[in-house]
């Protein structure tokens, strides 16, 4: 462990994902309000954030809490929505294949849509592990850290903040920003199609089952687009 | 959801399934390949899913209500934070720009109002 950590590494990783928190403080802030709003305790906010560590998860439980949808069917949802992490971790792995155990679990826990973003090009930057897990372990640490602290905040300042100022719209606008640069192809843009078609045609559905399904929906019609593509 | 009980199975479920997908292929199945439609399904997760989560919160004005036209704030809104994400990559200007144009799209709205 001593022998792979590096310090300026580690200190890189921190300072270049400073800037980014001016995007996802708002994000905790939104999702401590949320929390607040679905009753919540401050305590059950805080470890919502710190064992869970995802806003998307976080955002769809809470609303499904609030509506009360069962257990089930909360587990599940979320679980869909944090599948994009299979994707991340598959193409994270082979950088991460030098390193012991230890490493690989703690940096595992740390990964996010932003911390691969940046820790990707730095290990494909450097044939030292050591630096890229380093660096990785700094914007993991820093955004971990933020994460807890904005969901506080948002948990406290939730009665303050005035509803005209439609705070909430910082969810959506985060997922666009995701979302965006996902669509890079012509499949990938028919599932978002169908996924966005099938969301708003389903909304009628108990438990808003209508956000897995939509889901569901949309990969498979980015897989059949894919297939039909490939045959033309 | 019932209670407190509940609330602390669905974190501990969520983070726990959160964690297990983000171990996955790092620890896990480090020594399986990933079989051929799987890989190719997760690759539409992120389209898919985002999709799922962003459309109803911008096309829905009341519940059960679509709102497609420009007496929607929230699409105005989005459009703009496309633009801006599609063109800058900035997460950071995406958010700057799509709360600019819908206070900027409710105040237009409220003066029409009059």
């Amino acid at each position: 462990m001593r022998r792979l950590f590096s310090r300026p590494d580690f200190v890189a990783g921190i300072r270049d994902m400073t800037p980014p928190l001016i995007g996802i403080f708002p994000f905790g802030l939104v999702c401590g309000v949320a929390a607040q709003a679905a009753g919540l305790s401050p305590f059950e906010t805080v470890a919502m954030a710190a064992i869970v560590f995802s806003g998307a998860a976080q955002i769809v439980a809470t609303q499904l809490i609030a509506a009360e949808a069962p257990v089930a069917v909360i587990v599940l949802t979320c679980f869909v929505v944090g599948l994009r992490f299979l994707m991340y971790s598959a193409a994270m792995a082979p950088h991460l294949k030098p390193l012991p155990a230890r490493w690989r679990h703690v940096l595992a826990f740390v990964l996010t849509d932003q911390a691969f973003a940046a820790a990707i090009r730095r290990f494909r930057a450097s044939d030292n592990p050591g630096v890229g897990a380093s660096y990785f372990l700094g914007t993991g640490v820093l955004l971990w850290s933020a994460w807890l602290v904005s969901n506080l905040v948002g948990f406290l300042a939730g009665n303050v903040i005035p509803a005209a100022w439609s705070l909430d719209f910082i969810v959506p606008l985060c997922f666009l920003a995701l979302l965006v640069p996902a669509l890079e192809d012509g499949p990938a843009r028919v599932a978002a199609l169908a996924a966005g078609v099938a969301v708003v045609t389903l909304d009628a559905l108990p438990m808003r089952l209508s956000l897995i399904c939509g889901g569901l929906l949309g990969i498979v019609a980015g897989l059949l687009a894919e297939s039909l593509r490939r045959r033309a | 959801m019932s209670g407190t009980v509940g609330l602390w199975i669905v974190v501990l479920a969520v983070g726990g399934l959160n964690y297990l997908s983000r171990l996955s292929f790092i620890a896990v199945f480090a020594r399986v390949d990933m079989p051929p439609l799987v890989s190719r399904a997760l690759r539409f997760v992120p389209a898919a899913m985002l999709t799922a989560i962003v459309v109803p919160a911008v096309v829905f004005v009341a519940p059960g209500n679509v709102g497609l036209t420009p007496g929607n704030p929230k699409l105005i809104a989005a459009l703009a934070a496309t633009v801006v994400a599609w063109r800058t990559r900035s997460p950071t200007a995406t958010m700057i720009a799509g709360m600019a144009a819908l206070w900027l799209a409710q105040w237009m709205l409220r003066a029409a109002r009059g």
